[in-house]
């Protein structure tokens, strides 16, 4: 346990910029105001508030009505949102100085007890809240004074800045909540740049300009949300103009639209890493030689090229590169497409080609089973395919099992897991490293309580994980989370594929937006339309 | 009659009850568990367990079937688990888009599949025929998704006289109503051309003639009342069909009825809104059904003396 510090830090609001500096229009540009932003997905929110929804259809739209504490810009620093200034008191609590004068959309003033009720609510309301999973360590808030808040937390825990900079987080209206009741959930109240108009299920939801918004008011009047499953039909709707932005494009189109001046394609590198599990305590994946030789039977680069087709980028660890503590594993280095390497290292492990091509050892074959799902991450169907094709190649031969997501999610989740190989994707929802290596690295970890489907069990990377859960000093986590990916490296229980791509397009008359790395923090409160 | 139609619905009963049972225990057998897949890849043991409790997902499976039919018998059909909210606003919310896009697709496919039959049938191995024949094959064996994007691509990005999808004004149901009537369109023309051909080499119909009936009201008046019959009850069908089975449509067209709220049930395993969206799928079979009935009645007094 080190001593706790405690550190000051003020934060400079300019008169002119406000904290949530996301996307800037080039000065060259006279902003324009007004007009109404078609937006197409495929999926309708769950909920509208993140009591019920953490998913990305939800938080696309809550994002931009409810504010949290903190809030992270596109280059992943944390910026004081609701919050002006923190101050660590202790490795438990932080104390937060609360911006003045700030009110929620129905005229609420926002204060210290606001934050009180928001946090109580997730973490001790009924139903529990969703996003409580994801709050780690955090466990309540108490009132100072009308605009001073204590946040604290069951133990030390280093990534409580990034939990509250966390676009779920957002505080919302006592008042509102005590009066709706469940009915808030489809129309929140909160301190945003927009409001909430109306929410027709499996149609739209529309927003609209919050007039007395705290900051730069949004150069928009309108933002709509319309529900696109289909995605060639959502593709058509932003070439007739029927919608100004699309997420979730077609990748395939992509190329094409990259060469249109109508249209503008926004990509940023996200946060979630794609990735082919080994379970290491499942002989012969526990032999660190075949680990290492499947890794080097892969071809990452043809399967990025011609499945993904630029929608995605090579993993470079088992983190993204967004997130804190993130270190370069340098795979292709270590670990580089070698199939003569692949099969030597087989050899030394003691499995020699069969006479059906297939390596075995003592008789047996070397066969791996594998469960997989199709269409819950972007591939995941074809990746798992070609990868069963290049091991083939160097010799090993996997038994995929294609399942529906909740069946697999079930076996996944399962305290014992009979197969080799998994295909599964991971987002580092709070963008702290703690959050993936510790949930999926500790051997305290394995399902059902963590994330370890590998199996993975260092005593080494424990303890470093843990010192760095407890310490709130960022430099030092920094370093120890290096050190872990370092250990992983050698040991690797993955075969990462790719980093996905947040990847919006608009239309060229759309200006003022930028993509953020963290996929539900779609922020509207710069955007303005040219039209 | 109206002990008859009483006595069909009292029948529907156990019908529901015995459709109640089967989906829960359907969503029981099948891997998944609905919480685990709500609170995601993130979830911690003791959050899905305190969740589970406050769902009462945790009792038995026949305390919840017995439990679930006393408040539909209350006619509550409680909260859906994923959105926590009245599965009764989500069915309202869905079931007015899904009955006028099957109400206008039956009307297509009925007014042209019975047109086209029938002149088919009149003039058989004509160019119109074979016209329609080749049609009406080309109409059943396209999938919707296909047809959909094609319509999509050539009414509202070619020649931008409607739109894409969505809903709102008359203009948006025209598509979708289109495409879903395709299939149904293609079967009621082949189904009614085989019928009105039966009934036109019938001796009536030759009597009919002989005393100098105008062919016109030959093939409405004599004809097309006789061969009515199986017309009918193919599209008693197609009306279940068509409300269960427009999942594709909806899904290209963004059309938001209950086809595409199943299946998000069904994939969220959130069995107490799948359960409402089954209930009110298994009443309007009731309903059409009984329908069809009646009609039958109407169009034979034979039958309406037996009932």
């Amino acid at each position: 346990m080190r001593p706790a510090r405690t550190a000051l830090l003020s934060v400079f609001v300019f008169a002119w910029a406000t904290s949530l500096c996301l996307g800037s229009a080039s000065p060259a540009e006279a902003q324009k105001k007004g007009g109404t932003l078609t937006i197409v997905r495929p999926t309708d929110p769950v909920s509208l508030d993140p009591q019920l929804e953490t998913t990305a259809p939800g938080a696309w739209v809550y994002f931009n009505m409810l504010e949290p504490l903190l809030t992270m810009d596109e280059k992943m620093q944390i910026k004081p949102a609701l919050a002006l200034s923190y101050e660590i008191l202790s490795p438990t609590k932080v104390r937060f100085k609360l911006r003045p004068g700030v009110k929620f959309h129905d005229g609420t003033p926002l204060n210290a007890a606001a934050v009180k009720f928001t946090f109580d609510r997730a973490l001790r309301g009924t139903p529990p809240a969703r996003w409580a999973s994801l709050a780690g360590s955090l466990s309540g808030a108490e009132v100072v004074d009308e605009l001073t808040v204590d946040v604290m937390t069951r133990e030390p825990y280093g990534p409580i800045l990034r939990t509250l900079a966390m676009y779920c987080t957002g505080i919302v209206s006592p008042t509102a909540v005590q009066k709706m009741g469940p009915d808030f959930s489809r129309a929140p109240v909160g301190t945003g740049p927009f409001k909430f108009v109306e929410w027709k299920t499996n149609t739209h939801v529309i927003l609209e300009r919050n007039a007395d918004y705290w900051g730069d008011k949004a150069p928009l009047d309108r933002v709509i949300f319309k529900v696109v499953p289909e995605e060639g039909a959502r593709m058509i709707a932003l070439q007739t103009g029927d919608a100004d932005m699309v997420l979730l494009p077609a990748p395939a189109q992509l190329a094409s639209l990259k060469r249109d001046s109508k249209y503008i394609v926004h990509e940023v590198v996200g946060g979630r890493v794609v990735f082919a599990g080994m379970h290491a305590g499942f002989a012969p994946l526990d032999d660190v030689r075949v680990r290492t030789a499947l890794l080097h039977a892969v071809d990452r680069k043809a399967i990025l090229e011609n499945i993904l087709e630029g929608s995605a980028v090579p993993a470079r660890g088992v983190l993204a590169p967004s997130v804190f503590g993130f270190k370069d594993m340098q795979l292709d280095k270590l670990y580089p497409f070698d199939r003569a390497k692949a099969r030597a290292l087989l050899a030394q492990a003691g499995w020699t080609p069969g006479p059906d091509g297939v390596v075995q050892k003592s008789g047996q074959k070397l066969s791996l089973s594998w469960l997989a799902a199709r269409g819950r991450y972007p591939k995941d169907g074809e990746i798992t395919e070609a990868i069963q094709a290049m091991f083939k190649e160097v010799g090993v031969e996997a038994k995929v099992q294609f399942l529906e997501w909740a069946t697999v999610f079930t076996q996944f989740r399962a305290a014992t897991l009979n197969q080799h190989m998994f295909t599964l994707g991971w987002v580092t929802s709070n963008a702290d490293a703690d959050y993936s290596l510790y949930a999926l690295f500790h051997s305290k970890q394995v399902p059902p309580t963590g994330w370890n489907t590998s199996r993975y069990a260092n005593p080494r990377v424990d303890a470093l994980v843990e010192q760095a859960r407890r310490s709130l000093n960022q430099t030092e986590r920094e370093k120890l989370y290096g050190e872990v990916q370092d250990i992983l490296a050698k040991e690797m229980v993955w075969i990462p594929v790719y980093n996905t791509k947040e990847i919006v397009v608009t239309r060229a008359s759309v200006k003022g937006f930028t993509v953020h790395p963290v996929e539900y923090n779609l922020w509207l409160g710069k955007v303005w339309l040219d039209k | 009659m109206l002990t008859f139609v009483a006595r069909r619905l009292l029948l529907a009963i156990p019908v529901l009850l015995g459709v109640v049972f089967v989906v829960m225990l359907t969503i029981e057998l099948i891997p998944g568990d609905a919480v685990a897949l709500m609170l995601g890849e993130h979830a911690t043991p003791a959050a899905v367990a305190k969740l589970r409790d406050y769902l009462g997902l945790d009792k038995p499976l026949l305390i919840r079937y017995v439990g679930y039919v006393g408040r539909v018998a209350r006619g509550d059909l409680g909260r859906s688990i994923q959105q926590n909210r009245p599965v009764i606003d989500e069915l309202g919310d869905a079931w007015p888009a899904t009955l006028e896009l099957t109400a206008a697709a039956l009307v297509i496919a009925a007014a042209a599949g019975i047109a086209a039959g029938v002149v088919s049938a009149v003039w058989p191995n004509s160019a119109f025929d074979a016209l329609a024949r080749l049609g009406s094959l080309f109409g059943l064996s396209m999938p919707v998704f296909w047809t959909g994007l094609v319509l999509i691509v050539v009414f509202a990005l070619w020649l931008p006289w409607l739109p894409v999808g969505g809903t709102g004004s008359p203009s948006h149901l025209v598509l979708p109503a289109v495409t879903l009537a395709l299939p149904s369109l293609a079967m009621v023309a082949r189904m009614t051309r085989s019928s009105v051909l039966d009934v036109l080499r019938e001796d009536y119909v030759r009597t009919a003639r002989a005393k100098g009936v105008a062919e016109r009201l030959v093939v409405t008046k004599h004809a097309l009342r006789n061969a009515a019959i199986p017309i009918l009850t193919l599209l008693g069908l197609q009306a279940g069909q068509l409300m269960g089975g427009a999942v594709l449509t909806e899904t290209v067209f963004a059309w938001p009825g209950l086809g595409r709220l199943m299946v998000k049930a069904i994939f969220a395993r959130d069995y107490v809104l799948l359960q409402g969206a089954v209930l009110i799928f298994a009443l309007a079979f009731v309903v059409v059904n009984l329908a069809v009935d009646l009609a039958y009645g109407a169009l034979d007094p034979r039958i309406a003396r037996q009932g």
